[in-house]
């Protein structure tokens, strides 16, 4: 049925720096319809509606829209073709009232250029109206929760007659109530509007509780596209992996030892209101929590990159008393952070540069001059021990690598100083299957050598695969500490959300 | 990953040569072109000219290279010139320890410790504070400009201090080039191997490059950027008093009309305004380049308003270069 797709996508390729990332994806999308993108960090989903949306231009293939062949350059052909997106950071001006960043590529000008506001207003107002929008069109976009911001980019888009609106991960800064009347507009544009939606996210329920069709991308291939009613989450899983998950989280034998780690009521702003927590060697801990829950302030402060309120530290039978990144890696700390690109990576520096970034202070020799014999050797050694795709790592900057490869330049520069205390904020994300799984087995033989490892992750099915303990918090606050045993996904959710956990 | 590098590197690495090299290509067509067609370019009086210009801005543009590596600006090496002139000037002709043995290194002495001092307040407004080194640094400029002016006209009778010792000016080059060149080629080259090979060099480009990932990394991030500040305004000082010696006064106006072009030097140099990549050795090639062009144009009687209309096309187009490469990257992300 030729006449019932809207869009209609055949054999799209694309690489980025000779790794190919769409290995000839072919979908139809039906008009009218909502289709669910689903698969792991890295399958290619992004990249996919990225070539779609006009923001990178496709490698091979063809695009078909509304019957013709759609050839976008740039992000303004897809809207002016119908096809808007709904970013994961949003694209509003925070700075601007919710009527301008709705005609901000259109202000109604009258005489002398100047900016018709009555009728921009008016003109907002109504659509406002109709969805539901709980702010004025005059408020600005800085002072409003995300949701609300969301909604104000959907009748945006909207008022731009987008026919397919394309939303990547819409609902991770969202609140529950705020995720439930997301779901309601989208229905309406769907019903009403007769708007076709793409929903690109890796929670499934979501997914099957809103799409008619769910496809699966798995390591840049289409591997399954079917009616919602006949799939199953196990299959879509499996789709999704492509293995099972413990191919995906190596086990390894270790030994769990005596605490060495003790934070006391750790306390920074409202974000972290008063945590205690206790390590042991060779124990991976992880760190679950929803978005805003205080995960990633907690750990910043404990490695002293933002500054903790109050609280205090033991580590290996001393009260740590100056908590600076410095004085944590002398004591043999070490921090991934969740930014790669602007806390982790020196990206228009080489990859040597960047892997004996921390380890250089001890390869000096007379006058504090660098011994760069011993520097590229320890990098080479990185490169070796961690399996780096890299050609020249004298060279080569560290922005050239793909994201798995960046990842594991962050974690050479930390373990070629052989750390005893070991924090990862989201080490896999943006990161593929295969390179995850090597950053799994990075991070048990860390533990293996009897370092202390805490693990903060948002993807709980990781956590559930590669942590002895499951710790959780919800608002500033641990509310519960689950042994491996006790593992199960709804109960680490309800605590997330602030429950009992049953 | 593989086949892009292998296809480009060729063809790359000239690019990248180019690019980077260009102050050099620049510089060394230029020579070419002045000796052949600038009337008495090649006299030894006009080499030996050419030179002593080109040690006037050479030790602050090195100084004020390590401020631009952070992607700052130090606008007060301008008062650094001024004061060091015109207080060493007074310690050397007037001062108690006048006419003594004592008076030309105590002269020193105090030009460089002014450059320490303005450094050392640059320094701490830009890390304890944390002023942009754009704001800090003009405020110490136009108070120590200000100060310089004040001092000089309380001192001296006409706005300029003379009286100083005759030993002090074989510095500016009184008997012969060699002395001041050989004392601008040594601090270049301190400078550069303090950047190239040593600990702290490294910590300049993380810094400079990405502040808070060397925070991460466990780098003293506010020690490196104080000691850059510091090390900005003690060439700043040195330069004093070279050009202290070179004019044989105290002068307070001594940094107005150098400014630009040392800024000038450093960009059309190739150091990155943006701060993490440049090099010692770039700026000296700058500044021979500037140097010559003002050379080059008095020999032809140009005008000067043309000179300055050339500096800013060069400028503009050296920052332009600068931008560009940035985006290529950016756009391969």
């Amino acid at each position: 049925m030729p006449a019932d797709n809207v869009l209609t996508l055949r054999n799209i390729t694309k690489s980025f720096f000779g790794a190919q990332v769409l290995h000839g994806i072919d979908l139809a999308v039906r008009r009218g319809e909502v289709l669910g993108l689903v698969g792991e960090n890295g399958a290619g989903k992004s990249t996919l509606m990225n070539v779609l949306g006009g923001v990178v231009p496709r490698d091979g293939g063809s695009i078909e829209l509304k019957g013709s062949a759609f050839e976008p350059t740039s992000p303004r052909d897809a809207l002016k073709a119908g096809i808007a997106f709904i970013h994961q950071e949003l694209s509003l001006f925070s700075n601007l009232t919710v009527a301008e960043n709705i005609f901000i590529d259109e202000l109604p000008t009258g005489p002398l250029w100047s900016v018709q506001y009555e009728q921009m207003r008016a003109k907002a107002q109504e659509y406002i109206g109709a969805f539901g929008v709980e702010a004025s069109p005059v408020t600005k976009i800085g002072s409003l929760p995300m949701g609300v911001r969301q909604t104000v980019e959907i009748t945006k888009a909207v008022i731009k007659n987008a026919e397919i609106i394309i939303f990547d991960e819409p609902t991770t800064s969202l609140s529950q109530k705020e995720k439930e009347s997301l779901f309601k507009l989208i229905e309406r544009l769907h019903h009403e509007y007769g708007i076709t939606i793409i929903y690109i996210s890796h929670i499934l329920e979501d997914v099957f509780a809103l799409c008619d069709r769910i496809a699966v991308l798995r390591d840049g291939h289409l591997v399954g596209v079917d009616e919602t009613g006949r799939l199953d989450k196990p299959a879509v899983i499996r789709m999704m992996v492509g293995r099972d998950l413990s191919q995906v989280y190596p086990k390894v034998e270790k030994t769990v030892g005596d605490v060495v780690y003790e934070a006391r009521n750790v306390v920074q702003g409202r974000a972290v209101q008063g945590v205690s927590l206790e390590l042991r060697t060779g124990e991976i801990v992880g760190l679950f929590g929803l978005m805003g829950a205080g995960r990633t302030e907690l750990v910043r402060c404990l490695f002293g990159v933002d500054r903790m309120d109050s609280g205090e530290i033991t580590f290996r039978g001393r009260r740590l008393r100056s908590i600076t990144p410095e004085a944590c890696i002398r004591q043999g700390m070490a921090f991934v952070t969740e930014d790669r690109r602007q806390e982790g990576l020196f990206m228009p520096k080489p990859v040597k540069d960047n892997l004996v970034a921390v380890g250089l202070r001890h390869m000096t020799g007379l006058l504090g001059m660098v011994k760069r014999p011993q520097e590229s050797a320890e990098a080479a050694k990185a490169v070796g021990n961690l399996g780096i795709r890299v050609q020249d790592p004298e060279r080569q900057q560290a922005k050239s690598l793909s994201g798995g490869n960046q990842q594991k330049v962050v974690l050479g520069k930390w373990i070629s100083q052989q750390p005893t205390m070991f924090i990862l904020d989201e080490p896999t994300r943006g990161v593929d299957v295969g390179a995850k799984h090597e950053i799994y087995e990075i991070i048990n033989g860390m533990a293996k050598r009897g370092a202390t490892v805490l693990f903060v992750s948002s993807e709980m099915e990781e956590l559930m695969g590669v942590c002895d303990r499951i710790l959780v918090m919800h608002r500033g606050q641990i509310i519960g500490s689950l042994e491996r045993s006790e593992y199960h996904q709804e109960r680490i959710m309800s605590l997330a959300l602030g429950g009992r956990g049953r | 990953m593989e086949t892009m590098t292998a296809k480009t590197s060729t063809l790359g690495r000239l690019r990248r040569f180019a690019l980077s090299e260009s102050i050099l290509l620049l510089l060394l067509l230029m020579f070419g072109g002045a000796a052949l067609f600038a009337p008495g370019f090649l006299s030894l009086f006009n080499i030996k000219n050419l030179l002593l210009q080109s040690v006037d801005i050479m030790v602050v543009s090195v100084g004020m290279t390590f401020v631009l590596l952070n992607g700052g600006i130090d606008f007060s090496c301008v008062a650094v010139l001024a004061l060091g002139s015109v207080f060493g000037a007074w310690t050397m002709a007037d001062s108690p320890l006048a006419h003594t043995p004592m008076a030309i290194p105590a002269g020193i002495l105090v030009m460089v410790g002014i450059g320490l001092l303005v450094g050392a307040i640059n320094g701490l407004s830009v890390v304890v504070l944390k002023m942009p080194s754009f704001i800090a640094t003009l405020a110490t400029m136009m108070v120590g400009s200000g100060v310089a002016v004040w001092f000089a006209s309380l001192v001296a009778e006409k706005a300029s201090i003379i009286g100083l010792p005759e030993s002090f000016f074989i510095l500016g080059g009184d008997q012969g080039i060699l002395l001041p060149v050989a004392i601008v080629l040594v601090l270049a080259l301190l400078a550069h191997w303090l950047l190239s090979t040593t600990l702290f060099g490294r910590w300049v480009y993380a810094v400079g490059t990405n502040p808070r990932a060397a925070f991460v990394s466990g780098m003293p991030v506010k020690r490196t950027v104080f000691l850059l500040m510091v090390l900005s305004g003690v060439f700043a000082g040195i330069q004093s008093v070279l050009a202290t010696a070179r004019n044989q006064a105290g002068i307070p106006s001594l940094g107005d009309r150098v400014f630009i072009d040392i800024v000038a030097s450093i960009i059309i140099g190739g150091t990155s305004v943006f701060g993490g990549s440049g090099s010692v050795i770039k700026t000296v090639y700058g500044v021979l380049f500037i140097t010559l062009l003002n050379n080059v144009v008095n020999l032809l009687g140009i005008e000067w308003y043309v000179i300055s209309l050339i500096k800013g096309i060069l400028v503009l187009t050296a920052a332009f270069i600068d931008v560009f490469s940035k985006r290529v990257d950016l756009v391969q992300r």
